[in-house]
Protein backbone atom coordinates (compact mmCIF):
# COMPACT_ATOMS: atom_id res chain seq x y z
CA UNK A 1 0.00 0.00 0.00
CA UNK A 2 2.76 2.39 1.02
CA UNK A 3 4.60 1.56 -2.20
CA UNK A 4 1.51 2.41 -4.29
CA UNK A 5 1.05 5.83 -2.65
CA UNK A 6 4.74 6.41 -3.19
CA UNK A 7 4.44 5.69 -6.94
CA UNK A 8 1.38 7.91 -7.23
CA UNK A 9 3.01 10.93 -5.54
CA UNK A 10 6.25 10.42 -7.47
CA UNK A 11 4.41 10.34 -10.79
CA UNK A 12 2.58 13.59 -10.06
CA UNK A 13 5.29 15.75 -8.51
CA UNK A 14 8.77 14.26 -8.54
CA UNK A 15 8.73 12.58 -11.95
CA UNK A 16 6.14 14.79 -13.61
CA UNK A 17 5.93 13.80 -17.30
CA UNK A 18 6.15 17.43 -18.35
CA UNK A 19 8.63 19.00 -15.95
CA UNK A 20 10.93 16.05 -15.36
CA UNK A 21 10.82 14.27 -18.74
CA UNK A 22 9.53 16.92 -21.16
CA UNK A 23 7.11 14.46 -22.71
CA UNK A 24 3.94 15.61 -24.43
CA UNK A 25 5.17 19.15 -24.94
CA UNK A 26 3.28 19.74 -28.20
CA UNK A 27 -0.23 19.63 -26.82
CA UNK A 28 1.00 21.05 -23.50
CA UNK A 29 2.19 24.21 -25.24
CA UNK A 30 -0.55 24.42 -27.86
CA UNK A 31 -3.70 23.85 -25.81
CA UNK A 32 -2.79 25.91 -22.75
CA UNK A 33 -4.13 29.32 -23.77
CA UNK A 34 -7.38 28.94 -21.84
CA UNK A 35 -8.02 27.12 -18.58
CA UNK A 36 -11.26 25.61 -19.85
CA UNK A 37 -9.75 23.84 -22.85
CA UNK A 38 -6.65 22.88 -20.88
CA UNK A 39 -8.93 21.36 -18.26
CA UNK A 40 -10.74 19.35 -20.95
CA UNK A 41 -7.57 18.12 -22.60
CA UNK A 42 -6.07 17.25 -19.22
CA UNK A 43 -9.10 15.12 -18.36
CA UNK A 44 -8.94 13.43 -21.76
CA UNK A 45 -5.27 12.60 -21.21
CA UNK A 46 -5.98 11.19 -17.74
CA UNK A 47 -8.71 9.03 -19.21
CA UNK A 48 -6.61 7.72 -22.09
CA UNK A 49 -3.65 7.04 -19.80
CA UNK A 50 -5.68 5.17 -17.22
CA UNK A 51 -7.33 3.14 -19.96
CA UNK A 52 -4.31 2.33 -22.12
CA UNK A 53 -1.44 1.76 -19.71
CA UNK A 54 -3.06 -1.16 -17.82
CA UNK A 55 -4.31 -2.50 -21.16
CA UNK A 56 -0.78 -2.33 -22.52
CA UNK A 57 0.39 -4.07 -19.38
CA UNK A 58 -1.90 -6.98 -20.14
CA UNK A 59 -0.80 -7.06 -23.77
CA UNK A 60 2.85 -6.99 -22.75
CA UNK A 61 2.54 -9.68 -20.12
CA UNK A 62 0.17 -12.07 -21.85
CA UNK A 63 1.14 -11.64 -25.52
CA UNK A 64 4.46 -9.99 -26.16
CA UNK A 65 6.95 -10.64 -23.40
CA UNK A 66 9.33 -13.56 -23.45
CA UNK A 67 7.34 -16.68 -22.62
CA UNK A 68 4.15 -14.68 -22.26
CA UNK A 69 2.30 -16.89 -24.71
CA UNK A 70 2.88 -20.01 -22.65
CA UNK A 71 -0.69 -19.84 -21.42
CA UNK A 72 -1.87 -20.85 -24.94
CA UNK A 73 0.45 -23.77 -25.43
CA UNK A 74 3.65 -24.79 -23.63
CA UNK A 75 5.51 -24.94 -26.94
CA UNK A 76 5.10 -21.18 -27.31
CA UNK A 77 7.09 -20.52 -24.14
CA UNK A 78 10.25 -19.64 -26.11
CA UNK A 79 8.54 -16.96 -28.28
CA UNK A 80 9.54 -13.36 -27.60
CA UNK A 81 7.47 -10.74 -29.40
CA UNK A 82 8.69 -7.73 -27.42
CA UNK A 83 9.79 -6.03 -30.66
CA UNK A 84 6.08 -5.51 -31.40
CA UNK A 85 5.58 -3.48 -28.24
CA UNK A 86 5.75 -0.07 -29.90
CA UNK A 87 3.26 -0.76 -32.64
CA UNK A 88 0.79 -2.52 -30.37
CA UNK A 89 1.04 0.14 -27.66
CA UNK A 90 0.33 2.85 -30.20
CA UNK A 91 -2.62 0.92 -31.62
CA UNK A 92 -4.17 0.56 -28.16
CA UNK A 93 -3.70 4.28 -27.59
CA UNK A 94 -5.20 5.12 -30.98
CA UNK A 95 -8.21 2.98 -30.20
CA UNK A 96 -8.73 4.60 -26.81
CA UNK A 97 -8.40 8.07 -28.30
CA UNK A 98 -11.00 7.19 -30.91
CA UNK A 99 -13.33 6.29 -28.06
CA UNK A 100 -12.67 9.56 -26.25
CA UNK A 101 -13.10 11.55 -29.44
CA UNK A 102 -16.49 10.07 -30.21
CA UNK A 103 -17.80 10.56 -26.69
CA UNK A 104 -16.50 14.13 -26.43
CA UNK A 105 -18.06 15.00 -29.79
CA UNK A 106 -21.36 13.52 -28.66
CA UNK A 107 -21.58 14.89 -25.13
CA UNK A 108 -19.45 18.09 -25.05
CA UNK A 109 -19.49 19.49 -28.60
CA UNK A 110 -18.16 22.87 -27.42
CA UNK A 111 -15.04 21.28 -26.00
CA UNK A 112 -14.71 19.17 -29.14
CA UNK A 113 -14.66 22.31 -31.25
CA UNK A 114 -12.15 24.13 -29.07
CA UNK A 115 -9.75 21.18 -28.81
CA UNK A 116 -9.78 20.76 -32.58
CA UNK A 117 -6.94 18.72 -33.99
CA UNK A 118 -5.34 18.23 -30.58
CA UNK A 119 -7.92 15.70 -29.47
CA UNK A 120 -7.03 13.08 -32.14
CA UNK A 121 -3.42 14.08 -31.69
CA UNK A 122 -3.46 12.62 -28.17
CA UNK A 123 -2.72 9.42 -30.07
CA UNK A 124 0.79 10.61 -30.71
CA UNK A 125 1.11 12.45 -27.39
CA UNK A 126 4.47 11.19 -26.25
CA UNK A 127 3.52 11.41 -22.58
CA UNK A 128 1.00 8.60 -23.08
CA UNK A 129 3.29 6.30 -25.02
CA UNK A 130 6.02 7.32 -22.56
CA UNK A 131 3.92 6.19 -19.62
CA UNK A 132 3.41 2.79 -21.25
CA UNK A 133 7.12 2.47 -21.95
CA UNK A 134 8.05 3.47 -18.39
CA UNK A 135 5.67 0.78 -17.23
CA UNK A 136 7.58 -1.74 -19.36
CA UNK A 137 11.01 -0.48 -18.37
CA UNK A 138 10.35 -0.32 -14.63
CA UNK A 139 8.59 -3.70 -14.58
CA UNK A 140 5.63 -2.59 -12.51
CA UNK A 141 3.00 -5.03 -11.33
CA UNK A 142 -0.58 -4.57 -12.51
CA UNK A 143 -1.67 -2.59 -9.45
CA UNK A 144 1.44 -0.41 -9.68
CA UNK A 145 0.78 0.17 -13.38
CA UNK A 146 -2.77 1.31 -12.68
CA UNK A 147 -1.68 3.72 -9.95
CA UNK A 148 1.28 4.96 -11.98
CA UNK A 149 -0.87 5.71 -15.03
CA UNK A 150 -3.33 7.67 -12.90
CA UNK A 151 -0.45 9.59 -11.31
CA UNK A 152 1.16 10.38 -14.64
CA UNK A 153 -2.21 11.53 -16.01
CA UNK A 154 -2.87 13.77 -13.00
CA UNK A 155 0.68 15.13 -13.36
CA UNK A 156 0.02 16.12 -16.97
CA UNK A 157 -3.37 17.55 -16.04
CA UNK A 158 -1.88 19.62 -13.23
CA UNK A 159 0.94 20.90 -15.44
CA UNK A 160 -1.29 21.99 -18.32
CA UNK A 161 -3.89 23.65 -16.07
CA UNK A 162 -1.14 25.51 -14.17
CA UNK A 163 0.39 26.74 -17.42
CA UNK A 164 -3.02 27.81 -18.72
CA UNK A 165 -3.72 29.75 -15.51
CA UNK A 166 -0.37 31.53 -15.75
CA UNK A 167 -0.92 32.32 -19.42
CA UNK A 168 -4.36 33.72 -18.64
CA UNK A 169 -2.83 35.96 -16.00
CA UNK A 170 -0.09 37.07 -18.37
CA UNK A 171 -2.58 38.05 -21.07
CA UNK A 172 -2.09 41.73 -20.23
CA UNK A 173 1.67 41.58 -19.92
CA UNK A 174 3.84 43.30 -22.47
CA UNK A 175 5.85 40.52 -24.04
CA UNK A 176 8.29 41.49 -26.82
CA UNK A 177 6.83 40.80 -30.25
CA UNK A 178 9.15 37.95 -31.32
CA UNK A 179 8.45 36.03 -28.11
CA UNK A 180 4.68 36.28 -28.07
CA UNK A 181 2.79 33.00 -28.05
CA UNK A 182 4.94 29.91 -28.14
CA UNK A 183 8.20 31.61 -27.23
CA UNK A 184 7.01 32.97 -23.92
CA UNK A 185 5.13 29.71 -23.22
CA UNK A 186 8.43 27.83 -23.44
CA UNK A 187 10.14 30.29 -21.12
CA UNK A 188 7.27 29.98 -18.62
CA UNK A 189 7.53 26.18 -18.84
CA UNK A 190 11.24 26.38 -18.07
CA UNK A 191 10.62 28.62 -15.05
CA UNK A 192 7.88 26.26 -13.85
CA UNK A 193 10.31 23.38 -14.26
CA UNK A 194 12.75 25.26 -12.02
CA UNK A 195 10.08 25.45 -9.32
CA UNK A 196 9.21 21.77 -9.72
CA UNK A 197 12.89 20.91 -9.29
CA UNK A 198 12.23 21.43 -5.60
CA UNK A 199 10.76 17.93 -5.50
CA UNK A 200 13.71 16.19 -7.09
CA UNK A 201 15.61 14.29 -4.45
CA UNK A 202 12.67 13.73 -2.15
CA UNK A 203 12.91 10.28 -0.68
CA UNK A 204 9.56 8.76 0.09
CA UNK B 1 15.76 71.05 -3.09
CA UNK B 2 15.56 74.21 -5.18
CA UNK B 3 18.91 73.87 -6.99
CA UNK B 4 18.17 70.23 -7.83
CA UNK B 5 14.76 71.20 -9.23
CA UNK B 6 16.30 73.88 -11.44
CA UNK B 7 18.97 71.48 -12.61
CA UNK B 8 16.35 68.90 -13.55
CA UNK B 9 14.24 71.55 -15.27
CA UNK B 10 17.11 72.85 -17.37
CA UNK B 11 18.07 69.35 -18.44
CA UNK B 12 14.51 68.33 -19.20
CA UNK B 13 14.07 69.74 -22.73
CA UNK B 14 17.00 67.73 -24.03
CA UNK B 15 15.27 64.50 -23.14
CA UNK B 16 11.88 65.29 -24.63
CA UNK B 17 10.72 64.59 -28.16
CA UNK B 18 13.13 66.24 -30.57
CA UNK B 19 15.74 66.82 -27.90
CA UNK B 20 19.33 65.70 -28.16
CA UNK B 21 18.95 62.72 -25.80
CA UNK B 22 15.42 61.76 -26.76
CA UNK B 23 16.38 58.07 -26.65
CA UNK B 24 17.43 58.35 -23.03
CA UNK B 25 14.09 59.75 -21.90
CA UNK B 26 13.12 56.67 -19.80
CA UNK B 27 16.36 56.96 -17.85
CA UNK B 28 15.83 60.66 -17.23
CA UNK B 29 12.22 60.13 -16.31
CA UNK B 30 13.19 57.48 -13.78
CA UNK B 31 15.62 59.85 -12.08
CA UNK B 32 13.19 62.73 -12.06
CA UNK B 33 10.30 60.80 -10.56
CA UNK B 34 12.67 59.26 -8.08
CA UNK B 35 13.63 62.71 -6.81
CA UNK B 36 10.23 64.42 -7.05
CA UNK B 37 6.65 63.23 -6.92
CA UNK B 38 5.51 63.63 -10.53
CA UNK B 39 3.08 66.47 -11.17
CA UNK B 40 0.92 64.73 -13.72
CA UNK B 41 -2.81 65.34 -13.63
CA UNK B 42 -5.41 62.92 -14.88
CA UNK B 43 -7.31 63.90 -18.00
CA UNK B 44 -10.31 61.64 -17.81
CA UNK B 45 -11.82 58.83 -15.83
CA UNK B 46 -11.24 58.43 -12.14
CA UNK B 47 -9.61 61.39 -10.44
CA UNK B 48 -8.68 59.82 -7.14
CA UNK B 49 -4.97 60.31 -6.54
CA UNK B 50 -2.89 58.94 -3.74
CA UNK B 51 0.57 59.95 -2.61
CA UNK B 52 1.26 56.25 -2.15
CA UNK B 53 2.42 55.46 -5.68
CA UNK B 54 4.54 52.52 -6.74
CA UNK B 55 7.79 54.30 -5.88
CA UNK B 56 6.68 55.10 -2.34
CA UNK B 57 5.41 51.52 -1.86
CA UNK B 58 8.72 50.07 -3.00
CA UNK B 59 10.58 52.46 -0.78
CA UNK B 60 8.56 51.30 2.22
CA UNK B 61 9.77 47.77 1.53
CA UNK B 62 13.37 49.00 1.37
CA UNK B 63 12.94 50.68 4.76
CA UNK B 64 11.39 47.47 6.09
CA UNK B 65 14.44 45.60 4.83
CA UNK B 66 17.00 47.76 6.62
CA UNK B 67 16.81 45.94 10.00
CA UNK B 68 17.70 42.67 8.30
CA UNK B 69 20.46 44.31 6.26
CA UNK B 70 22.05 46.00 9.30
CA UNK B 71 21.72 42.90 11.42
CA UNK B 72 23.12 40.81 8.57
CA UNK B 73 26.20 43.02 8.33
CA UNK B 74 26.83 42.71 12.04
CA UNK B 75 26.23 38.96 11.99
CA UNK B 76 28.66 38.39 9.11
CA UNK B 77 31.39 39.99 11.22
CA UNK B 78 30.25 38.21 14.37
CA UNK B 79 30.33 34.78 12.71
CA UNK B 80 33.72 35.51 11.19
CA UNK B 81 35.40 36.50 14.46
CA UNK B 82 33.54 33.76 16.28
CA UNK B 83 35.10 31.15 13.98
CA UNK B 84 38.55 32.42 14.95
CA UNK B 85 37.67 32.64 18.60
CA UNK B 86 38.27 36.40 18.72
CA UNK B 87 36.38 38.81 20.93
CA UNK B 88 36.00 42.11 19.12
CA UNK B 89 33.81 45.15 19.64
CA UNK B 90 30.36 45.67 18.17
CA UNK B 91 31.72 48.25 15.74
CA UNK B 92 34.47 45.93 14.50
CA UNK B 93 31.96 43.18 13.83
CA UNK B 94 29.78 45.59 11.95
CA UNK B 95 32.62 47.10 9.92
CA UNK B 96 33.91 43.70 8.84
CA UNK B 97 30.41 42.69 7.73
CA UNK B 98 29.80 45.95 5.92
CA UNK B 99 33.03 45.46 3.99
CA UNK B 100 31.84 42.08 2.79
CA UNK B 101 28.16 42.84 2.23
CA UNK B 102 28.24 46.26 0.57
CA UNK B 103 30.09 45.07 -2.58
CA UNK B 104 27.41 42.41 -3.10
CA UNK B 105 24.66 45.01 -2.71
CA UNK B 106 26.42 47.40 -5.07
CA UNK B 107 26.98 44.76 -7.77
CA UNK B 108 23.38 43.59 -7.50
CA UNK B 109 22.05 47.13 -7.92
CA UNK B 110 24.49 48.22 -10.61
CA UNK B 111 24.01 45.19 -12.82
CA UNK B 112 20.26 44.85 -12.33
CA UNK B 113 19.51 48.53 -12.80
CA UNK B 114 21.80 48.55 -15.83
CA UNK B 115 19.76 45.80 -17.45
CA UNK B 116 16.58 47.59 -16.45
CA UNK B 117 17.71 50.87 -18.07
CA UNK B 118 18.79 49.08 -21.25
CA UNK B 119 15.41 47.43 -21.57
CA UNK B 120 13.56 50.65 -20.78
CA UNK B 121 15.47 52.55 -23.45
CA UNK B 122 15.18 49.80 -26.08
CA UNK B 123 11.52 49.11 -25.48
CA UNK B 124 10.56 52.71 -24.72
CA UNK B 125 8.80 52.09 -21.42
CA UNK B 126 9.43 53.79 -18.10
CA UNK B 127 12.04 52.45 -15.74
CA UNK B 128 10.06 50.82 -12.98
CA UNK B 129 10.93 50.86 -9.33
CA UNK B 130 10.50 47.15 -8.76
CA UNK B 131 14.19 46.52 -9.02
CA UNK B 132 14.93 48.71 -6.00
CA UNK B 133 13.43 45.97 -3.86
CA UNK B 134 14.68 43.01 -5.91
CA UNK B 135 18.20 44.42 -5.91
CA UNK B 136 18.15 44.59 -2.12
CA UNK B 137 16.57 41.16 -1.67
CA UNK B 138 19.15 39.33 -3.79
CA UNK B 139 22.17 40.05 -1.53
CA UNK B 140 20.18 39.30 1.60
CA UNK B 141 19.37 35.74 0.54
CA UNK B 142 22.89 34.80 -0.64
CA UNK B 143 25.79 33.42 1.38
CA UNK B 144 28.42 36.05 2.13
CA UNK B 145 31.16 34.11 0.34
CA UNK B 146 29.41 34.23 -3.04
CA UNK B 147 31.72 35.46 -5.84
CA UNK B 148 30.66 38.86 -7.12
CA UNK B 149 30.40 37.77 -10.75
CA UNK B 150 27.78 35.23 -9.74
CA UNK B 151 25.75 37.95 -8.09
CA UNK B 152 25.91 39.89 -11.35
CA UNK B 153 24.98 36.87 -13.41
CA UNK B 154 22.01 36.08 -11.19
CA UNK B 155 20.87 39.71 -11.33
CA UNK B 156 20.96 39.62 -15.14
CA UNK B 157 19.14 36.28 -15.25
CA UNK B 158 16.35 37.30 -12.94
CA UNK B 159 15.85 40.74 -14.45
CA UNK B 160 15.76 39.52 -18.04
CA UNK B 161 14.03 36.14 -17.78
CA UNK B 162 12.10 36.77 -14.60
CA UNK B 163 10.73 40.19 -15.37
CA UNK B 164 11.67 42.20 -18.43
CA UNK B 165 10.67 39.48 -20.85
CA UNK B 166 7.14 39.72 -19.50
CA UNK B 167 7.11 43.51 -19.83
CA UNK B 168 8.61 44.68 -16.54
CA UNK B 169 7.41 45.23 -13.00
CA UNK B 170 3.95 43.90 -12.27
CA UNK B 171 3.76 41.66 -15.32
CA UNK B 172 5.86 38.74 -14.12
CA UNK B 173 4.53 35.67 -12.33
CA UNK B 174 7.54 34.65 -10.27
CA UNK B 175 9.39 36.57 -7.61
CA UNK B 176 12.57 37.73 -9.42
CA UNK B 177 14.79 37.71 -6.33
CA UNK B 178 13.85 34.14 -5.51
CA UNK B 179 14.42 33.22 -9.13
CA UNK B 180 17.95 34.63 -8.84
CA UNK B 181 18.62 32.50 -5.80
CA UNK B 182 17.11 29.38 -7.34
CA UNK B 183 19.19 29.97 -10.46
CA UNK B 184 22.42 30.16 -8.47
CA UNK B 185 21.34 27.26 -6.30
CA UNK B 186 20.85 24.89 -9.23
CA UNK B 187 23.62 26.26 -11.44
CA UNK B 188 26.41 26.55 -8.86
CA UNK B 189 25.44 24.24 -6.01
CA UNK B 190 29.01 24.17 -4.67
CA UNK B 191 28.81 27.89 -3.93
CA UNK B 192 25.36 27.77 -2.39
CA UNK B 193 25.53 24.79 -0.04
CA UNK B 194 28.01 23.35 2.40
CA UNK B 195 30.73 25.36 4.02
CA UNK B 196 29.91 28.74 2.48
CA UNK B 197 27.96 30.56 5.15
CA UNK B 198 30.81 32.08 7.14
CA UNK B 199 33.50 34.33 5.74
CA UNK B 200 36.74 32.55 6.65
CA UNK B 201 39.28 35.09 5.42
CA UNK B 202 42.38 34.17 7.44
CA UNK B 203 43.11 36.33 10.47
CA UNK B 204 46.88 36.63 10.95
CA UNK B 205 47.89 35.08 14.23
CA UNK B 206 44.65 33.23 14.79
CA UNK B 207 43.60 29.72 13.85
CA UNK B 208 40.09 28.36 13.46
CA UNK B 209 38.66 27.30 16.80
CA UNK B 210 38.35 23.56 17.33
CA UNK B 211 34.63 23.51 17.81
CA UNK B 212 34.04 25.47 14.63
CA UNK B 213 31.46 24.04 12.25
CA UNK B 214 30.22 26.14 9.37
CA UNK B 215 26.93 24.30 9.12
CA UNK B 216 23.68 26.22 9.31
CA UNK B 217 21.00 25.16 11.72
CA UNK B 218 19.14 23.58 8.81
CA UNK B 219 21.94 21.15 8.08
CA UNK B 220 22.13 20.16 11.72
CA UNK B 221 18.38 19.76 11.65
CA UNK B 222 18.48 17.07 8.96
CA UNK B 223 20.77 14.75 10.87
CA UNK B 224 19.78 15.46 14.45
CA UNK B 225 17.40 18.24 15.30
CA UNK B 226 18.60 18.46 18.90
CA UNK B 227 21.97 19.71 17.56
CA UNK B 228 20.37 22.96 16.46
CA UNK B 229 21.10 26.22 18.28
CA UNK B 230 18.54 27.08 20.94
CA UNK B 231 15.26 28.66 19.90
CA UNK B 232 16.29 32.04 21.34
CA UNK B 233 19.55 32.04 19.44
CA UNK B 234 17.65 31.34 16.25
CA UNK B 235 15.08 33.99 17.06
CA UNK B 236 17.73 36.70 17.46
CA UNK B 237 19.72 35.23 14.58
CA UNK B 238 23.19 34.65 16.06
CA UNK B 239 23.84 31.78 13.69
CA UNK B 240 25.35 31.08 10.29
CA UNK B 241 23.16 31.49 7.22
CA UNK B 242 22.40 33.77 4.29
CA UNK B 243 23.32 37.38 4.93
CA UNK B 244 19.97 38.82 5.89
CA UNK B 245 17.74 35.93 6.77
CA UNK B 246 19.08 34.60 10.06
CA UNK B 247 17.29 36.94 12.42
CA UNK B 248 13.60 36.31 12.92
CA UNK B 249 13.52 39.39 15.15
CA UNK B 250 14.72 41.73 12.38
CA UNK B 251 12.13 40.26 10.03
CA UNK B 252 9.43 40.89 12.64
CA UNK B 253 10.41 44.57 12.75
CA UNK B 254 10.07 44.69 8.97
CA UNK B 255 6.77 42.84 9.13
CA UNK B 256 5.37 45.44 11.55
CA UNK B 257 6.18 48.23 9.10
CA UNK B 258 4.85 46.33 6.08
CA UNK B 259 1.60 45.43 7.82
CA UNK B 260 1.23 48.88 9.41
CA UNK B 261 1.53 50.64 6.08
CA UNK B 262 -0.55 48.03 4.30
CA UNK B 263 2.19 47.35 1.76
CA UNK B 264 2.48 43.69 2.73
CA UNK B 265 -0.56 41.49 3.20
CA UNK B 266 -0.93 40.35 6.82
CA UNK B 267 -3.11 37.50 5.64
CA UNK B 268 -0.24 35.91 3.73
CA UNK B 269 2.20 36.26 6.62
CA UNK B 270 -0.26 34.82 9.14
CA UNK B 271 -1.29 32.04 6.75
CA UNK B 272 2.36 31.05 6.16
CA UNK B 273 2.92 30.72 9.91
CA UNK B 274 -0.32 28.77 10.39
CA UNK B 275 0.56 26.40 7.55
CA UNK B 276 4.04 25.72 8.90
CA UNK B 277 2.80 25.29 12.47
CA UNK B 278 0.01 22.95 11.40
CA UNK B 279 2.28 20.84 9.23
CA UNK B 280 4.95 20.83 11.95
CA UNK B 281 2.42 19.52 14.49
CA UNK B 282 1.21 16.88 12.04
CA UNK B 283 4.82 15.77 11.56
CA UNK B 284 5.25 15.51 15.33
CA UNK B 285 2.23 13.23 15.52
CA UNK B 286 3.42 11.05 12.63
CA UNK B 287 7.08 10.97 13.66
CA UNK B 288 8.64 7.55 14.25
CA UNK B 289 8.73 7.06 18.00
CA UNK B 290 11.85 4.90 18.01
CA UNK B 291 14.17 7.52 16.46
CA UNK B 292 14.21 10.28 19.06
CA UNK B 293 16.20 12.84 17.05
CA UNK B 294 14.47 12.32 13.68
CA UNK B 295 13.75 15.60 11.88
CA UNK B 296 10.02 14.95 12.17
CA UNK B 297 10.28 15.40 15.95
CA UNK B 298 11.32 19.04 15.63
CA UNK B 299 8.94 21.20 17.68
CA UNK B 300 6.58 22.98 15.28
CA UNK B 301 7.54 26.51 16.39
CA UNK B 302 11.17 25.78 15.47
CA UNK B 303 10.11 25.83 11.83
CA UNK B 304 9.13 29.48 12.20
CA UNK B 305 12.53 30.40 13.64
CA UNK B 306 14.79 28.20 11.54
CA UNK B 307 16.60 29.31 8.42
CA UNK B 308 14.93 31.87 6.22
CA UNK B 309 11.31 31.10 7.02
CA UNK B 310 10.54 34.50 8.56
CA UNK B 311 12.38 36.32 5.79
CA UNK B 312 10.53 34.38 3.11
CA UNK B 313 7.11 34.79 4.69
CA UNK B 314 7.53 38.52 5.34
CA UNK B 315 9.36 39.79 2.26
CA UNK B 316 9.04 37.15 -0.44
CA UNK B 317 5.61 35.61 -0.07
CA UNK B 318 3.95 39.02 0.25
CA UNK B 319 5.26 40.23 -3.12
CA UNK B 320 1.95 41.54 -4.47
CA UNK B 321 2.76 40.62 -8.08
CA UNK B 322 3.58 36.96 -7.72
CA UNK B 323 1.25 36.16 -4.81
CA UNK B 324 -2.39 35.22 -5.15
CA UNK B 325 -4.48 38.33 -5.85
CA UNK B 326 -7.82 37.34 -4.33
CA UNK B 327 -8.34 37.70 -0.59
CA UNK B 328 -9.40 34.11 -0.01
CA UNK B 329 -6.68 32.99 -2.39
CA UNK B 330 -4.08 34.66 -0.16
CA UNK B 331 -5.02 32.41 2.73
CA UNK B 332 -4.73 29.29 0.60
CA UNK B 333 -1.49 30.52 -0.94
CA UNK B 334 0.08 31.29 2.43
CA UNK B 335 -0.98 28.08 4.11
CA UNK B 336 0.37 26.02 1.21
CA UNK B 337 3.72 27.85 1.45
CA UNK B 338 3.96 26.92 5.12
CA UNK B 339 2.98 23.31 4.46
CA UNK B 340 5.39 22.82 1.55
CA UNK B 341 8.21 24.49 3.46
CA UNK B 342 7.98 21.95 6.25
CA UNK B 343 7.49 19.05 3.83
CA UNK B 344 10.56 19.99 1.79
CA UNK B 345 12.68 20.62 4.86
CA UNK B 346 11.83 17.30 6.43
CA UNK B 347 11.66 15.01 3.41
CA UNK B 348 14.14 16.51 1.00
CA UNK B 349 17.66 16.23 2.41
CA UNK B 350 19.08 17.71 -0.80
CA UNK B 351 17.44 21.10 -0.18
CA UNK B 352 17.47 21.94 3.48
CA UNK B 353 16.08 25.40 2.83
CA UNK B 354 12.51 24.68 1.82
CA UNK B 355 11.16 28.22 1.99
CA UNK B 356 12.63 29.45 -1.28
CA UNK B 357 11.37 26.50 -3.30
CA UNK B 358 8.00 26.44 -1.55
CA UNK B 359 7.38 30.08 -2.44
CA UNK B 360 8.55 29.59 -6.04
CA UNK B 361 6.24 26.61 -6.35
CA UNK B 362 3.33 28.59 -4.97
CA UNK B 363 4.12 31.43 -7.40
CA UNK B 364 3.41 28.85 -10.08
CA UNK B 365 0.19 27.78 -8.35
CA UNK B 366 -1.07 31.29 -7.50
CA UNK B 367 -2.86 31.99 -10.82
CA UNK B 368 -4.70 28.67 -10.58
CA UNK B 369 -5.67 29.36 -6.95
CA UNK B 370 -7.07 32.73 -8.01
CA UNK B 371 -8.96 31.16 -10.87
CA UNK B 372 -10.56 28.55 -8.62
CA UNK B 373 -11.49 31.17 -6.00
CA UNK B 374 -13.10 33.43 -8.61
CA UNK B 375 -15.00 30.57 -10.24
CA UNK B 376 -16.23 29.42 -6.84
CA UNK B 377 -17.36 32.93 -6.03
CA UNK B 378 -19.27 33.21 -9.29
CA UNK B 379 -20.94 29.89 -8.59
CA UNK B 380 -22.11 30.80 -5.07
CA UNK B 381 -23.33 34.22 -6.21
CA UNK B 382 -25.30 32.85 -9.12
CA UNK B 383 -26.84 30.22 -6.83
CA UNK B 384 -27.97 32.95 -4.46
CA UNK B 385 -29.58 34.97 -7.23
Amino acid sequence: MYELINIFIRAIFIENVIFAFFLGMCSFLAVSKKIKTAFGLGLAVIFVMVLTTPLNYLILNYMLGEGALAWIHPSLASVDLTFLAFILFISTIAGAVQLVEMSVEKFVPALYASLGIFLPLITVNCSILGTSLFMQERQYTFAETAVFSLGAGVGFFLAIVLLAAIRERLRYSNVPQPLQGLGIAMIITALMGLAFLSFSGIKL
Amino acid sequence: MKPIRTLVDTAKPHFHKGGRFEKLHPAFDALETFLFVPGHTTHNGVHIRDAMDLKRAMFTVIVALTPTLLFGMWNVGYQHYQAYGMQVSFVDNFLFGAQRVLPIVIVSYAVGLGVEFIFAILRGHQVSEGYLVTGMLIPLILPVTIPLWMVGLAAIFCTVLGKEIFGGTGMNFMNPALLARAFLFFAFPAYMTGDVWVDLTPEPGHALVDAYSGATSLVAFDTNWTDMPSAWRQFWGFEAGSIGETSTFACLLGALLLIGTGVGSWKIIVACCLGALGMGLLMNVLAPADIANHAMHTPAYYHLLMGGFAFGAVYMATDPVSAAHTERGKWIYGILIGVFTVVLRVFNPAYPEGVMLAILLMNVFAPLIDHVVVEQHIKTRSKRA
